[in-house]
This record gives C-alpha cells, structure tokens and sequence, in this order.
C-alpha cells in the first residue's frame, strides 16, 4: 500500500486562547487536488500555513513526504519550503522591483540555481512568453497570479499550496487559473486549494470542509458527480 | 542572480537609499578631509613652529669664566655644521646701559637672524634686517613707553664711559623679555660694553617635533663640548602638547561624524526595513534562508558604504585642500593611505547603520502573508 503524500494526525493550533485548529486529521495521496474549504474563521489559512511550514503547530502531527513538520528547526523548515511546496497566494505576493521572469528566478535562487531559459519556459507555459520582462505593476491580476502559479512550480514541488487563488480575480481570469489548476492536477501534480469558490471545490478530488476549526466533513464532489 | 536582486533593490529604494548616501558621502567627506590634514598637520605644524622663535639655546657653562660669555664666533661653527633642522641662530650679547638716568637692558644681535626667527613679532614703525645697520635699533615695547621713544626718535645709551648713539626704527612687541629691552646691531653692544667678539648666548631655531629638536640639541652639545646646549623645554613640549590635542581632536570629531552618519542612515535603514517585510516575508515564504536574505541587505549597505567612502574622500581632499590653504597657507595633497582607511570607516558605518535591515530575519512569513 502507498503512503500518503501528505498525513494530518489530531493537529491543533492555538494563538493565545483561540483555537485556530481542534484535533483536525486527514491524509491526502500524492496526485490527489483537495478542496479546503469553510467559512472565514474557520481556520482554512492556519491550516495551509502549518502544512506549507510557514507555521508551527501547538499539537499534533503534520507529515508531508515523510518529514514530520512539527520537528523541524527554522532552517529546516526554509529548506523544507524550499524543496517540498510551492504556494499560491491570494494577495500574489510578487516582489514589485523585480520583473516577470526574475520573479520566477527568485524560487530557483533559493532553491539551488537559477536558470533564467527555464524560468522563461515556465512563463511560457502559463501564457506570459511575451511578459517576461515586465515588473508586477504592468501585469493585470490574472497575469500576476499566473507568475506566481509559475513560480510554485518552478522547482518542482512535491505540493502545490494554494490560497484563495482566484479571490482577487475576474471572471476570465478566475477560468484561467482553474483552468491552469486542472491542467496542472491533470500533469499528476497534488494540489491543496483553499476556497470559498463552489466552482473550484466540485474541481477538486476531494473536499476537507473546516467549521471553527474542527473538521466538518470531507466530501468525494467528483465521485457524487460519476454518480449521477 | 545575486548581483541582479542586488541592483534592483538599489534601484527600487533608490529615494531613500539616496538619504543615506548623502549622509555617508558627507560623514566621509569630513573624515576623510581630517585624515588628509592629520596627516599632514605635524609636517605644517612643524613648518608653523619654525616662525615661533628659538626653541635651543646656547650657553656657556654655568660655572665658566669671563663673566659667563661666549665667543660669538661659536655661531660660525654651528652653521658650519650643516645641520639641515637648524633654521636660524642668532648670537646674543645683553649689555647693561643707561639712556639718561635711566638703566636698561641692551641686547646686540644679528638683524637679519632675529627677523627670519621671529617673524611673528608686532612691529611699530619699520624692521631692521640688517647685520651690518649699526645706526638703527628697535625699542621693546614696555622700554619704549618708559623712556618716551617712538619711530624716529633718537636714544643716547651710555655704559661706563662709552656711548652709542641710535635712531628707532620700530617699536617691539614680542610678550617676552625683548618688550623690555633695545635691540641693536651686536657689534655695537660689543663697542658698548668693550667685549668685542663675545656673546651672552646663542639662541637657535629648529625645525621639527619634540623629538627632532632633542637630536638637534645632542649634536649640538656633541659638536660644542665646552658649552652649555638646552632645549627650551616648554616651547619643544608645547609643540609635542598641540600636535597631540589637534590629534586628539581630529580623531574625537572624526568618532563623531561616524556616529551621526550612522545615526542618519539608521533613520533611513528603519523606514527601509518597513518597507522591506512583505518582501522579506515572501523570500522566507519561497525557502530563502536569513543568512542568505541578510547577505543581499548587508551587500546593499556594503555597496552604499563603498560608493559614500569613494565619493567622500574625492570630496574630503577639496575640502583639505582649502582647510590647509584657509588655515597652513600651505596647499594639503591628497594622501592616498587615507583612501582605503575612508572606506573601510564608511562601510563599517553603513552596516551599522544597516542594523535595522538585520531585524528583518526575525520577521515571520505567515504572519507577512496574512497582511500583518
């Protein structure tokens, strides 16, 4: 039997006296696409946090391709990062001074080495061939976010972590990132998604619903559907 | 990569990095501008002391015959010496006279000697430069006032049964002894007093530090065995006490430029570091480890440090260069050695001042990526 690319015992999270996370426990298999999903509190955010090691549980277990999260040192977990995840935000998070490409190139830096013809490959395959050489400010959201979708896998990361990645997106732009998600779900890569979009959980393989930080439920929307 | 990010930081803080370039750029203008003439300051200084009169005096032994006078023509040998620190000598002979009732203090010396030792002597009236003036004489100050001469006036001296007749030529005033006494031509004063060929002292005038005076003076008491050869401690020891003081001074102002140039570019540092945490947020985000995200923020400070140094100490030798012409009268070179020393000052400034920038390995990248 394969072990599961990623493994989530009873993890818990406290800032002060709120509870972020309760005792949430699931596992995701490699090449899998997982919807996380709830209302905003519910602690969707904290819990992509801890599994990309962008932050620390107070309890529990978080395991992803074998290294126990929870035990690893700061420099550990920024190797960690660097190896393991690559993420998609929200916000974009593109660094302003620097253009399209070298934006890209940043991930590889930190990385190992950076290899600009790659980096510029990997623009190609989201659509920006011809925005390499523009900074943040001349692209729109949709073209920002695709950079930031090429930036998480220029390194080939063992997860894609992304958060709310169609939240500051049109309509037509919002298609071209799922599209994008789809294509890249389709490529065997394992997606974690964190949504308040319907559209992209009935994308998803399976769904982790999240209610004041406890597990609600976790729903198979492509199994309902090959079932009706 | 690393070169590339590195420009591009510069280029995109580029309005506040431009502060604390200036504040570099002028911190290592000054420092480098003291350095240039701290350098120089004791070759001037030197240069400046030689005007301050004898600093060496010759005598004859304290406990020597014929009135505790010396031959004049002592003077002959130590010129003959050739020492090349030696910028004058003057030989000395104080005769007691009297102009009326009036006893005073008559000193016969060579002109030309006493001017080129003395040049920073107030004169009213007009220099003797002459050796050979016999007919001229110049009136120290207090003399003058109590025997009524001014400019012009004639002075009958007389010493047992001779005389001398002189005509002022100027009034004196020195803030030593010579106000209270006439100065004239030494074979006149040896005529006066009948000790032709014979002189009090000799006062000599070197050129140097403390350190050079005292070997001028053992050569000089190795060459005149027979004589009594003394430094004038307080002027060598004056010389030796400003040149400390200016050092001294030179290297508390230079402290306190560096200070104020750090606390000028850790202003703009902070706001700089404000505007760096989302970026810094992200590259921990990305798996960029401190050390490796600080080396970027301390070669940017390297780099302005570097820039400051270099353009601080192009613009420090102007401004050395005009101190010295303002100050010495003298034109202060450029000293290469000050170069690397700006430099190194301003860099170790720029990365302190960058202190703020280091802060930032701290910064959390969740929460960054929250919009905290």
């Amino acid at each position: 039997m394969m072990a599961s690319l990623v493994r989530v015992e009873q993890l818990d999270k406290r800032f002060g006296d709120v509870r972020a996370l309760d005792r949430v426990s699931f596992e995701v298999d490699a090449g899998e696409w997982i919807a996380i999903m709830g209302p905003s509190g519910s602690g969707k955010t904290t819990l992509i946090n801890i599994l990309g090691g962008l932050d620390h549980p107070t309890s529990g277990r978080v395991i992803v391709d074998g290294l126990e999260i929870g035990s690893l040192g700061e420099r550990e977990l920024t190797r960690f990062r660097a190896d393991k995840i690559g993420f998609v935000f929200q916000q974009f998070h593109l660094v302003p001074y620097l253009t399209a490409v070298e934006n890209v190139m940043l991930a590889q830096y930190f990385h190992s080495i950076t290899d600009e013809k790659e980096a510029a490959e990997a623009l190609a395959r989201v659509g920006l061939s011809d925005r390499l050489s523009h900074v943040p400010a001349e692209l729109s959201g949709g073209e920002q976010q695709r950079v930031a979708i090429a930036r998480a896998l220029i390194n080939n990361p063992k997860v894609i972590l992304a958060d709310e990645p169609t939240g500051n997106l049109d309509e037509a732009n919002e298609a071209v990132v799922l599209k994008l998600l789809r294509d890249l779900h389709d490529a065997g890569h394992t997606i974690l998604v964190v949504t308040h979009s319907q559209a992209i959980g009935n994308l998803a393989d399976r769904r982790i619903e999240l209610e004041h930080g406890r597990l609600a439920r976790i729903s198979a929307p492509s199994l309902a559907k090959a079932k009706e | 990569m690393f070169p590339r990010i590195l420009w591009k930081l510069l280029g995109a803080s580029r309005g506040r990095l431009t502060v604390a370039l200036i504040a570099l750029t002028s911190g290592a203008a000054i420092c480098s501008a003291l350095l240039n003439v701290n350098l120089d300051a004791e070759r001037k200084l030197t240069q400046e002391f030689r005007t301050l009169g004898a600093n060496v005096i010759v005598a004859p032994p304290a406990a020597g015959g014929d009135a505790g006078l010396l031959d004049s023509a002592v003077v002959d040998r130590i010129e003959g010496l050739h020492i090349a620190e030696i910028a004058g000598a003057a030989p000395y002979l104080y005769v007691a006279a009297n102009s009326g009732s009036q006893p005073v203090i008559l000193a016969g010396t060579w002109f030309d000697q006493v001017a080129t030792m003395n040049s920073w002597w107030k004169v009213e009236g007009r220099w003797v430069f002459s050796r050979g003036d016999h007919e001229h004489c110049l009136v120290g100050f207090n003399a003058a006032r109590l025997l009524g001469l001014a400019p012009g006036s004639s002075l009958q001296l007389r010493s047992g049964d001779r005389n001398l007749a002189l005509t002022v030529a100027g009034i004196v005033t020195t803030g030593g002894a010579e106000d209270n006494q006439i100065l004239t031509n030494l074979d006149s004063a040896q005529s006066l007093a009948g000790l032709a060929g014979r002189a009090s002292l000799i006062q000599v005038s070197v050129a140097g530090t403390a350190s050079e005076i005292e070997g001028v003076t053992r050569k000089l008491a190795e060459a005149l065995p027979r004589l009594d050869v003394r430094p004038v401690r307080q002027i060598a020891a004056a010389q030796g006490t400003i040149l400390e003081r200016i050092r001294g001074l030179i290297f508390w102002t230079v402290a306190l430029i560096l200070v104020l140039s750090m606390l000028a570019v850790l202003a703009s540092m902070a706001a700089l570091a404000m505007e760096r945490r989302k970026d810094v947020g992200l590259m921990k985000a990305l798996g960029g480890t401190v050390p490796r995200i600080m080396r970027l923020f301390l070669a940017e400070a390297g780099l302005l440090g570097a820039a400051g140094g270099l353009l601080g100490f192009l613009i420090g030798v102007l401004l050395a260069r005009w101190t010295g012409e303002r100050i010495f009268g003298v034109v202060i070179s450029a000293r290469l050695e000050v170069l690397p020393v700006t430099i190194a000052l301003t860099i170790g400034v720029a990365l302190a001042g960058a202190f703020p920038l280091r802060l930032l390995g701290r910064v959390r990248p969740a929460d960054i990526l929250r919009g905290e």
